[in-house]
């Protein structure tokens, strides 16, 4: 059933079998199921089309809980007449981008630093655990407090929840480089940067880049949680106003922008990591 | 490639062989030099702190925290507390591992469900669960209620999503073999489609319970009045950073408590499944 369809309609609408891993098409199979993976075809979207327009349908233009779809435009819209809405969607993220850049540098230093030693690792291994498990989120008042309502506190918070998927990833796949290139490394004499660039780096690439794909999406919740708790200037403090003055139209126009900016910075971040990794096969 | 968010952690333990593991978790082996590592840390924070080296009005020196543990603890306030967040995180993360495990081995087994829905979960999922507090807050109110369904929210996409790629990765093969046995659905379904798909539906079960107790407390922080979330809130805005910390310290613990947990009954309940999942960053 798939490759006829595919052959047909190309593009991402085309049945997910051929662009996930089947290799050689087996035509004796009557249901060849597609492999996990592949983008999900369009028409996926369908039910969330029709709930949306059953909602303008039906819906209360002023429902002060599920107001239609068409009024979250004009929540939003008022938003943007005010010369609110491109502050805050820039504040958010340029927040997220910082967070992000300081978070990759600093988690990769760090993780390839502990994973490159047993004794480091072992030294600093109940202290990681700690704070990998305690919750970005219980991070915030306590920022709040120490470092008072600021721009950098908003940096420091976000950064420190984003740093934690780079670095163990860092140094998880730092521990598992093959000892022996290390050996070779030493062999050849070569210098710290240069065992850095050709071995350490290309080693741990694509576990750092592993990272940075789970730690956006954390650090965009953390900086909405800042900007939500503070009212610290952001796409968070808008919609946090919102609720407070019961615009519930506003709050589901900002949602839906929120998401659209979540679809966007994980499909950057995809974008970057599969151009980054073009010449390796995939595992 | 994919574009879930759950693959990246399939994907790394894909990408990096799992050695066999030292030291698996805390229990096994006592480690020493971290203990000391982190005893050294505590004590360098306190003379850093009396010493006035930092200068930040509210950092509390780890005395200070003691005393706010044990005022807190005397009180009774903590445990209240803890109980409270630790009820939600965990009945929430097991409503929201049912319904998603239970949509998820629907997706996976229904190709034509797949294709018309996947693209709506899809883009449902990837939306930042945090918005969805205070949209929470103004349908539910400043309630336990609002607090539950955010959790549930939130932490049902890595179970449903999880599971559906696993029960969709089955190897064609191994469906012959039970159409081959005619085995019926429900047996098929028990005996060989959910072990072969158990060990990416544990993943998503444990970005599930980390991803319930930051929503637990983020609701808390901002639209519960009850919970550990909400007392970090109280004691900060009482400029009680002793407390605070105190409180804070109790959410790492109940963090790593609630991971330590689920590794031991995922071992002592799939032996076999543990080496995919144990190691994660």
């Amino acid at each position: 059933m798939s490759t006829p369809n595919a052959l047909v309609t190309p593009g991402p609408a085309a049945d997910p079998a051929d662009a996930a891993g089947q290799v050689a098409p087996r035509p004796s199979r009557r249901r060849g199921k597609p492999r996990t993976g592949g983008i999900p075809p369009l028409r996926g979207l369908l039910p969330l089309v029709v709930l949306l327009a059953l909602w303008q349908l039906f819906g209360a233009e002023a429902s002060p809980y599920f107001p239609r779809p068409s009024s979250w435009v004009d929540g939003v819209q008022r938003l943007q007449d005010n010369g609110e809405l491109i502050p805050a969607l820039g504040a958010t993220t340029r927040s997220l981008l910082v967070a992000l850049t300081i978070a990759t540098l600093v988690g990769s230093v760090i993780g390839i630093a502990v994973g490159a030693s047993r004794t480091i690792d072992r030294m600093l291994g109940p202290t990681l655990e700690f704070f990998r498990s305690t919750p970005s989120s219980a991070m915030v008042p306590i920022a709040v407090l120490v470092l008072g309502f600021t721009d950098s506190m908003k940096t420091s918070v976000t950064v420190i929840a984003a740093l934690w998927p780079i670095l163990l990833n860092a140094r998880a796949s730092m521990r598992e480089l093959n000892p022996t290139y290390l050996d070779v490394a030493a062999m050849l004499h070569m210098s710290l940067a240069r065992r850095i660039r050709t071995i350490i780096l290309p080693g741990v690439l694509s576990a750092i880049l592993l990272g940075i794909r789970v730690a956006a999406p954390i650090t965009l919740i953390v900086t909405l949680l800042v900007e939500i708790v503070t009212g610290i200037p952001g796409l968070g403090a808008l919609l946090s106003r919102a609720q407070q003055n019961y615009q519930s139209a506003q709050v589901y126009g900002l949602l839906v922008l929120i998401g659209l900016l979540a679809l966007l910075v994980n499909a950057v971040v995809a974008g970057i990591e599969s151009w980054v990794l073009r010449y390796r096969p995939p595992s | 490639m994919t574009t879930t968010a759950a693959s990246p952690e399939a994907g790394a333990q894909e990408a990096l062989p799992s050695r066999p593991r030292r030291g698996a978790g805390l229990l096994r082996h006592v480690n020493l030099p971290g203990i000391a590592f982190l005893a050294v840390l505590v004590v360098l924070w306190e003379l850093v702190v009396r010493g006035g080296l930092l200068d930040f009005q509210f950092l509390p020196a780890p005395t200070e925290v003691l005393d706010g543990a044990q005022s807190l603890i005397e009180g009774g306030e903590l445990w209240s507390a803890v109980l409270h967040t630790a009820l939600v995180a965990v009945g929430g993360w097991i409503l929201a591992s049912t319904l998603g495990a239970v949509v998820g081995i629907a997706l996976g087994l229904s190709p034509a469900l797949w294709r018309w829905t996947a693209s709506s979960i899809e883009l449902l999922r990837s939306f930042p669960s945090i918005t969805f507090v205070p949209l929470a807050v103004l349908l539910l109110g400043f309630s336990y209620k609002m607090e539950l369904v955010v959790v549930i929210y939130a932490s049902q996409w890595p179970v449903l999503v999880n599971t559906m790629d696993g029960v969709r990765g089955v190897s064609p093969g191994l469906r012959d073999v039970t159409r081959t046995l005619g085995m019926s659905r429900l047996r098929s379904l028990r005996t060989v489609i959910l072990p072969a798909a158990a060990s990416k539906m544990l993943v998503g079960l444990r970005l599930g319970l980390n991803l319930s107790l930051i929503l637990a407390v983020a609701a808390e922080i901002v639209g519960n009045p009850q919970g550990l979330g909400y007392e970090l809130v109280f004691e900060q805005q009482a400029l009680q950073p002793g407390r605070m910390f105190a409180y804070f310290i109790a959410i790492g613990l109940l963090g790593m408590l609630l991971n330590a947990l689920f590794q031991l009954a995922v071992r002592w309940l799939m032996p076999g499944v543990i080496a995919a999942t144990d190691r994660k960053g």
